[in-house]
Parts: C-alpha cells; structure tokens; sequence
C-alpha cells in the first residue's frame, strides 16, 4: 500500500537507499542464490559419487579449468554469434515496428498480411534455417535471416495487438479534440502501445540466440554454435558447457540490454506494474 | 442565448435486420445557454449514445443535433468531454496529462501555465500536478480528469457518469467540486448519470429517460438555490425531487 504513494520518476533517490535497495534485492533473492550454490555443489560432488565418466558429463570446475584454457577462441566466437543475433534482432525489431504499424493502421493489410503472418507463425520458422544456408553459402547473411526470421513474428504480432488496443475512452478523447493522425500517434498511440511492444520485444530477444545457434549447427565455420557442434564430436563436452556459457551470457545480455530499454522508455510502465501489486 | 443546444428527433439503432437494437430515442430535447442539466435513466437507456451523440462522435440513424444553430456532423471539438473510465495517461503526470489536451489541440502552452495552476487549485490538486494518475486514488484521478476536460474552456462540457466508480464518499465531494466550478464559468453542462440525488442536487433541469428504447418520460426543473450545499439537501423540497423522480422509476419496474 505504501508503494501507492512513492514517487517514481523523477525523485532522486538517496545513495542510502540504493543501498538499502541492494541489501533488500540480495535479502528476497537469498533463496535463489542458494539454490544455485546447491545446484553446482550437487553436480561438482555428484561426478565422483556416482563415477560419472568425464566424456559423459564434466564437473563445474573441470569446465572452467578447460574452457579457460580456450578463452581466446570462445571470446571471439561469442563476438560473432553476438553480431549475427545482435544485427537480425536489430532488423527484426524495425521490420516487426514497421509492419506492425502499418497492418493496425491498414483494414487492406490487415484483411491480407496480417492472416498471412499469423498462418506462417504455426511454422516452426527454424525450419527454413537449411534452406537459407544452401541459398545464401556459410556466411553472416543466412544467420542474420534465420534469427530475422524467428524474431520478426513475435515482435510484429504483439506490435498489432499493441496498436489495436487503444482504450475506447482515449480514442474518443483524441477524437474531440480534433488533432491530427501524427501528432495522435505521437502523443497518445505510440507511447500506449510501447508496454505490450515490449512483450514481443523481450520474447523476441529469447529467440534470438536460439535462431543464431541453429543457423550456426546447420551451417558455418565459426560462432558458438558452431563450436559447441564441433567440441562435441570432439567427445568434449567439458568445451560444450563452456560454449553453453558463453551463449547463457549472451542472451542473458540482449534480454538484459532489453529490459534496461523498458524501464528507460516506459519507465512509468514498470512503475504502474509495481504499484498494482 | 435561449435553445443553445437543439435536439431533433434524434433516433440511434445499433445492428441491422435481426439483430437490429433499437437503442434510443426518437428525442426532442433543448438546452439553454449556461444550463446544468442531467440526463437521468436506468442503464442501457441510451444516454450514453445520447452523450456520443451530442459530441459528433457516433452519427444519429436519424434526427438532427445542433448547437448555437450549427449542425454537429463530425466530432466537435470546442466542447470538454469526460467519461466514467477518465482519460488520463499513465505516462504523463496530472499537470502533463491536462497540458495532453491544450497539446492536441495545437493551444498555446505559455498562456495556459497560470490557468492550469488555478483550476488544479480549485479541486485542491495542486500538491499533486506532479504525480502520476496510478500514484492518485480514484477520486483525485477524477478531478484531474476533470480539469483535463475543463483546461480549455469549452463553453459546454458532457459529462457520462463521471463519478460512477467512486465510493459513497468521494462522490460527494466531488459533486461539489463540479459545482463550484460550473458556478465560476457557468457553461453548459449536460451530466450523464444513474443517481438520483446526484441529479437533483447539481441541476437546474432533470431530464427522465425512459427504460430502452430511451425517450424523454418528462423534464423537472429543480428550483432551489445554489450553492446546494448539506442545507439544501436536508431541505424538504430537495425530498420531494427525489420522491417525484423515484416514482417515476418505481413505474416502469426500474426499481
């Protein structure tokens, strides 16, 4: 109830209760925290137990020991898988904005491309990630459309619902004032469809990884994916879990990235989410 | 001055063939210049098609609306208009969300900072003209609302049920507000409600509609002074309106 009454955009907050902040976020999460400690001790004792062959399934300190050892080649691995999900997330975000906006705006597109789009959705869009491998060679094109590819349909699907939803109270209140479609989409439209944007925006970033990696599996003589293929032919699954890492770090990143996004654009959007709780 | 606003059988049915809904009217209705009048009826009377209506934003089956002479058809934007969900963005604070209106409305901002400040002051939200509408309770999202309606300075404003989801209370409080300021700039107002002692203690003129299809079951004008305030509403005459008006109801099975 209290929450109800604290402000939330512009105050300042004291480094004091940053602080306290913190030692609240660690306070709540203590649980967590401790689940994992218990997860990885579970596994690193749990190898020699039950005499788990390391080709088998490697313990956590084995992994870091070897996958340090191989630090140069994941760091610049992740730098070119990052750049694949980074550039086909970045294109799927504008596209999916774009036809969004249009298919909401548009009773023509929406009676054509809009069934269109939600028809290709059931595919599972991986699918196609071969067929652009044979089309397009083993090089940065083909990853950056697979990942376009399975981006594209969350972000432009959540982007029509966004769009659509306009409260009818502030529909007739733009109305009656007589203003002009562009500054209504600027002032009322865009910033009350941002929140649920953001929905397809995150689900999106999730997908992302999964789309480079594939494409990657399928086709390519460098990123992670292709590392994590190799090492495990290899009978290295101690370098696997370390590629898995590094591909955990990266998509933790993007959806980070995004999440930081939101509450820079939306702020009072997270706020409001707090405050009815 | 007088007839400011004319109604002409007006007449609203939603649907066509079967499912056809004969929704409202056929209505004549005149409204004089710097009149409170409410629109009393049981839900789904149509008086809020009547209200859409009124403000150009849903086109009559048939009939004629108009006002100072001129036929509304389209949208009229030199009125203020309020509803009982309000239209306060969660992104804009209060003072941010009543600069939304003179915004849309290509207004000058620089010449309204004095009257923004004022009218939040007349509802007693001027601590607030930073917050933002979650951060406000119901009865305070609905005064901001308000002043959004008011800021600039329709000469008829239409209001459907504004106070329809606040508590007992804040209602009350509120009516007050409502007349304080209609009795400042006196502009017309046409106030959309299901209470009947809402109705009778800020009009000067209670229209009855009729259960669906709606139509004018007949028009009281309530003559007592203003201010009504608690002494006006303990006064006899106050329960004779409200006796008068719930027999009306009581007739048609309302309640």
């Amino acid at each position: 109830m209290y929450m109800r009454f604290k402000r939330y955009s512009t105050n300042m907050a004291s480094s004091k209760n940053k602080l306290t902040g913190f030692l609240k976020w660690i306070a709540s999460g203590w649980m967590l925290i401790l689940f994992f400690v218990l997860f990885f001790l579970f596994w690193e004792y749990s190898i020699p137990l039950f005499d788990v062959p390391r080709y088998i399934l490697p313990a956590p300190t084995e992994i870091v020991q070897k996958g340090s050892a191989d630090i140069d080649k994941l760091i610049y691995y992740t730098g070119v898988t990052g750049l694949e999900t980074i550039i086909g997330y970045a294109i799927a975000i504008i596209l999916g904005l774009g036809f969004g906006i249009a298919i909401s705006f548009s009773s023509i597109l929406r009676r054509t491309l809009y069934p269109f789009f939600v028809s290709i959705e059931m595919t599972p869009k991986i699918a196609f990630a071969p067929l652009f491998i044979s089309w397009f060679g083993f090089g940065l094109l083909p990853k950056v459309i697979i990942v376009v590819l399975v981006c594209f349909f969350p972000i432009v699907l959540n982007a029509i619902l966004a769009f659509n939803s306009l409260s009818n109270e502030l529909t007739l209140f733009h109305r009656s004032t007589g203003a002009n479609p562009l500054k209504t989409f600027f002032k009322i439209r865009l910033p009350a469809a941002m929140p649920q944007c953001f929905v397809g925006f995150k689900y999106a970033a999730i997908n992302a990884t999964v789309g480079a990696t594939i494409a990657e599996f399928i086709g390519s003589d460098q990123g992670l994916g292709f590392y994590i293929s190799i090492v495990t032919g290899n009978m290295r699954p101690d370098l696997a879990f370390a590629g898995i890492f590094f591909l955990t770090l990266l998509g933790l990143s993007l959806f980070g990235f995004v999440t930081l996004m939101e509450k820079i654009l939306i702020p009072w959007h997270i706020s409001m989410k707090r405050i009815n709780k | 001055m007088d007839q400011f606003i004319k109604i002409k059988s007006l007449k609203k049915v939603f649907g066509e063939g079967e499912d056809e809904v004969h929704a409202f009217g056929p209505v004549d209705i005149s409204i004089n210049s710097g009149e409170f009048v409410s629109v009393l009826g049981p839900s789904g009377c149509g008086k809020s098609t009547l209200m859409l209506m009124m403000a150009g934003l849903l086109e009559p089956t048939s009939g004629e609306i108009s006002f100072d002479n001129k036929s509304v058809d389209g949208p009229k934007n030199d009125i203020g208009i309020m509803f009982q969900d309000n239209t306060l963005v969660p992104w804009r604070t209060v003072e941010g969300n009543i600069k939304l209106q003179l915004e849309l409305r290509n207004l000058n901002l620089s010449d309204y900072k004095d009257k923004i400040f004022d009218i939040l002051k007349s509802v007693k939200l001027e601590d607030f003209a930073n917050r933002y509408p979650p951060e406000l309770s119901g009865g305070m999202q609905q005064r901001a609302a308000f002043c959004q309606a008011m800021i600039h300075e329709p000469n008829t404003i239409l209001l459907d049920e504004p106070l329809g989801k606040l508590d007992a209370m804040t209602r009350e409080k509120i009516r007050s507000d409502i007349q304080n300021l209609w009795m400042i700039n006196k502009p017309t107002v046409v106030f959309v409600t299901h209470s009947i002692e809402e109705a009778v203690q800020l009009s000067s003129r209670v229209i009855l509609i009729s259960p669906r299809p709606g139509v004018v079951d007949r028009e009281i004008n309530i003559d007592l002074p203003y201010p009504r305030d608690l002494e006006v509403k303990k006064s006899n005459k106050f329960y004779e309106y409200v006796y008068e008006i719930q027999e009306v109801f009581h007739e048609y099975g309302v309640i």
